[in-house]
């Protein structure tokens, strides 16, 4: 890889995030694996039963997989592709967290075209509504019965707990990574983050450990760059961010779905397993899915901003995706009115097109004022 | 359809009633504050019972939406949404209701009343939530918004408890709103009310049955309108009573909706509303009848009468069709072929509602496996014309009736 891999632990990391879903389950043999595809998805309890959970991406260019209609976003049009073709014969079955109309027509359609067992969970759209809380701890313990019952398994809570514990410590360890984000190159970050949602979590978790310290003496401040902020759906590669890098800025803070905002927020120790998995879901950065406040997102992102010191931001938008083309307006709207430059970038797929890319250049320029990296 | 002796009287009649809808709902700015009835806009699966209990008047910019496509006026609209950042790819219902904010020129009724609060539930889509979200946002008044959890198989008590909470939430907000108390006895007579005309609404659709069907597709369109905007109200149980006894009538006289009707055909999505007249038309010159359809169904459903009165509701609202699984779906469909004899299906793959279509070409399999029927899928938008090539769409409707051996 061009930005370089360092260690031999990143390597790996990197090796795993660039490798095609099928390498996956002979790279690690005898492993559960359950794919979800959403981020809502609560990945402790398939790591409780001794299962891998696994992050289902699309394929960078997918192709027209026969039950979806052309006009439906690539994130579920590549999934089910990768479905239909059996590519994924080796998961054990595939977990959907209702988010999207999308997502919500894909896993009804996964259970014909996939040939795998499918675990629904529906969290709240409304977290913070009366009722919430108990509603989707149910729904909750239900899921972890449900799995368990079909792998044979116990639902413990002590499994449970360690799970939590597991997580937690990806989510802490990630967040060291993004202490270091601007400086060092942006898709590099987006690749370890990737890696993370895809492989074993111990292992994930051991190579982390032992890569940061080598990505922390390479973490240089990113002189004359440009520094963006970048809120979207799923960024399946990392061609979004090597176009940034190509343009002369960095990637500083990632909220999208795949990014970022994956791992943050984590989940409370204190309380029972299924209230705190319950809970996070309130707390985790707003997704343009769930309901928590007419001014949650905007205000959230303002801040990230803000915090990260980014010159702008910029969101992306799947064609198709009507959660994100929604919020677009108003959030694009709210930060410029805040003094905020913003770029709303409509892309295909996770490969910048050419007049994208003219844009995103001048987007570039304008924030530094034209002067070069 | 093609005759003109064959249209319902009763057309008139619903003329009258949704103008004088419409009407009061222009006017509300007039009556409304001096009867202290505020004005909300509403989704068209939200628990409607409710906001009458409370003197509340509803207004539903999903039919405006309908309305502004049969009028033809749907385009501009949209595209003045558009002009404002709105994505083409986003519901045509919204983009044609924020449309008709920016450009009232362009729209039906002009300017729409302004709401006192909002009302939205996720039963049908994920969409209104976004819609209602910005409407209230630009308008700067409260949204009550209520979370039906999609049913992936059979409606969980989780669910219905959680509904039931948000219910008993909303009824307090409403409290406080319109400085009326909840009457639990006014709402069981209201919800008899709109259990009265759904009743009498399923019983108008499954006159479809009776060969040849006094019915097509496009009446049902037209004459659903009372049954989303006017339920739980006595004018709306009058309407459907005279309704049925024409179509009663018409059974008894062997009037058929479409003359010399030779194939029976079931509809699947939300109507082509810019082209209902015309796109029907095709098929009942060609001996097509759409006996029945999968859409106007999703109001026939009756509550269960519960002791309290929010649990029934709760369970009501959260059970809508369109928030139900794939396989729910095909089942109904099936049921519909069996029920109504139907030949063939015609699916309206609809870029607008994502959730009714998107599994569509999955029902299709299914459905066409388990009854041995042929489904066509005609690619369209139920407001936004830019989406569809009738030329196109009409010659693989030709070919498809000839394959019917037309
Ligand atoms: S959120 Fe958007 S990109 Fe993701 S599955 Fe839904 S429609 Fe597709
Ligand atoms: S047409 Fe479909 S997407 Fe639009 S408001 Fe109705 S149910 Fe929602």
């Amino acid at each position: 890889m061009s930005y370089g891999t360092g260690s031999g632990e990143l390597h790996e990391i990197l090796e795993v995030a660039s490798s095609a879903p099928a390498a996956w389950a002979a790279r690690y043999p005898g492993r559960r694996f359950l794919g979800f595809f959403c981020s809502c998805w609560p990945e402790e309890l398939v790591s409780a039963l001794g299962g891998e959970p696994l992050r289902v991406l699309p394929p960078a260019r997918p192709g027209s997989p026969a039950r979806l209609p052309a006009y439906c976003c690539t994130v579920a049009r590549g999934c089910l592709e990768l479905g239909e073709k059996g590519t994924l014969g080796f998961l054990a079955g595939a977990g959907f967290a209702h988010a999207c109309d999308t997502m919500q027509c894909l896993g009804d359609i996964w259970r014909y075209a996939a040939g795998m067992p499918v675990f629904y969970l529906v969290p709240p759209v409304a977290p913070l509504a009366c009722g919430a809380e108990e509603y989707y701890t149910e729904e909750l313990s239900a899921l972890y019965a449900r799995l368990a019952g079909a792998w044979g398994e116990e639902p413990r809570e002590d499994a449970l707990r360690e799970a939590v514990k597991l997580h937690n410590r990806v989510r802490a360890l990630v967040g060291r990574l993004e202490e270091l984000r601007a400086g060092l190159p942006s898709p590099l970050v987006a690749a370890v983050l990737r890696a993370g949602q895809v492989m074993p979590r111990r292992e994930f978790l051991r190579l982390l450990e032992e890569a940061l310290p080598g990505l922390a003496a390479r973490a240089s401040r990113p002189a004359g760059r440009r520094l963006l902020a970048v809120s979207g759906a799923v960024l399946e590669t990392d061609d979004f961010y090597r176009l940034v890098e190509e343009l002369g800025g960095r990637v500083v803070a990632d909220d999208t779905c795949t990014g970022y905002r994956h791992y943050a927020a984590p989940v409370e120790e204190s309380l029972p397993p299924l209230v705190a998995l319950a809970r996070r879901l309130a707390s985790r950065p707003p997704c343009p899915c769930r309901h928590l406040g007419l001014e949650a997102r905007a205000r959230y992102l303002l801040q990230l901003v803000r915090s990260k010191g980014a010159h702008g931001l910029v969101l992306i938008l799947r064609k198709y995706c009507e959660p994100h083309a929604w919020d677009a307006v108003h959030v694009a709207g709210a930060l410029r009115g805040a003094g905020v430059p913003v770029l709303v970038l409509e892309t295909e797929g996770p490969v910048v097109g050419e007049q994208e890319r003219t844009r995103l250049q001048a987007f570039l320029e304008q924030l530094s004022g034209g002067s070069g990296p | 359809m093609s005759d003109k002796q064959h249209t319902l009287h009763s057309a008139r009649r619903l003329g009258r009633l949704m103008s004088r809808y419409y009407l009061s709902s222009r006017y509300h700015s007039l009556w409304g504050p001096l009867l202290r009835r505020p004005l909300a806009w509403v989704t068209s699966g939200a628990p409607v019972e409710i906001l009458r209990v409370f003197g509340i008047h509803p207004f539903y910019p999903e039919n405006y939406g309908a309305l502004c496509g049969a009028r033809r006026a749907s385009l501009a609209l949209c595209q003045a949404a558009e002009a404002r950042g709105y994505s083409q790819d986003l519901c045509s219902y919204a983009r044609c209701h924020l449309g008709s904010l920016f450009s009232p020129e362009h729209a039906p009724l002009k300017k729409l009343p302004p709401p006192d609060l909002l009302v939205a539930c996720n039963n049908i889509c994920g969409t209104v939530l976004k819609w209602y979200e910005e409407l209230a946002r630009r308008l700067r008044v409260p949204l009550l918004f209520i979370d039906t959890p999609f049913i992936a198989g059979e409606l969980e008590d989780r669910a219905v408890a959680y509904v039931q909470e948000q219910l008993r939430a909303m009824v307090e907000e409403l409290s406080r709103l319109t400085g009326r108390r909840w009457d639990a006895a006014r709402a069981r007579r209201i919800m008899g009310l709109s259990n009265e005309a759904v009743l009498l609404w399923r019983e108008i659709r499954y006159m479809g049955r009776h060969r040849p069907s006094p019915l097509n597709a496009p009446d049902l369109f037209i004459h659903m309108a009372p049954i989303v905007v006017l339920r739980g109200t006595p004018q709306a149980v009058h309407y459907y009573r005279l309704l049925l006894s024409e179509v009663r009538e018409r059974v008894k006289k062997g009037i058929a909706a479409v003359p010399g009707e030779r194939v029976r055909l079931l509809w699947d999505n939300i109507a082509i509303w810019y082209r209902l007249n015309r796109f029907f038309r095709f098929f009942a010159e060609r001996g097509a009848c759409f006996v029945t359809d999968t859409y106007t169904g999703g109001w026939d459903t009756e509550m269960a009468v519960r002791e309290d009165p929010l649990e029934s509701l709760a369970e009501a609202y959260a059970g809508i069709f369109l928030n139900r699984s794939l396989q729910f779906r095909v089942r109904q469909m099936v049921e519909l072929i069996r029920d109504f004899a139907v030949d063939g299906f015609v699916m309206h793959s609809n870029r607008s509602c994502k959730p009714y279509s998107l599994v569509q070409e999955e029902i299709r399999r299914q459905v066409v496996e388990q009854t041995g029927i042929p489904g066509l899928v005609v690619e369209a938008d139920q407001t936004d014309p830019r989406a569809f090539a009738e030329e196109t769409v009409l010659n693989r409707a030709q070919a498809f009736l000839e394959a019917l051996a037309l």
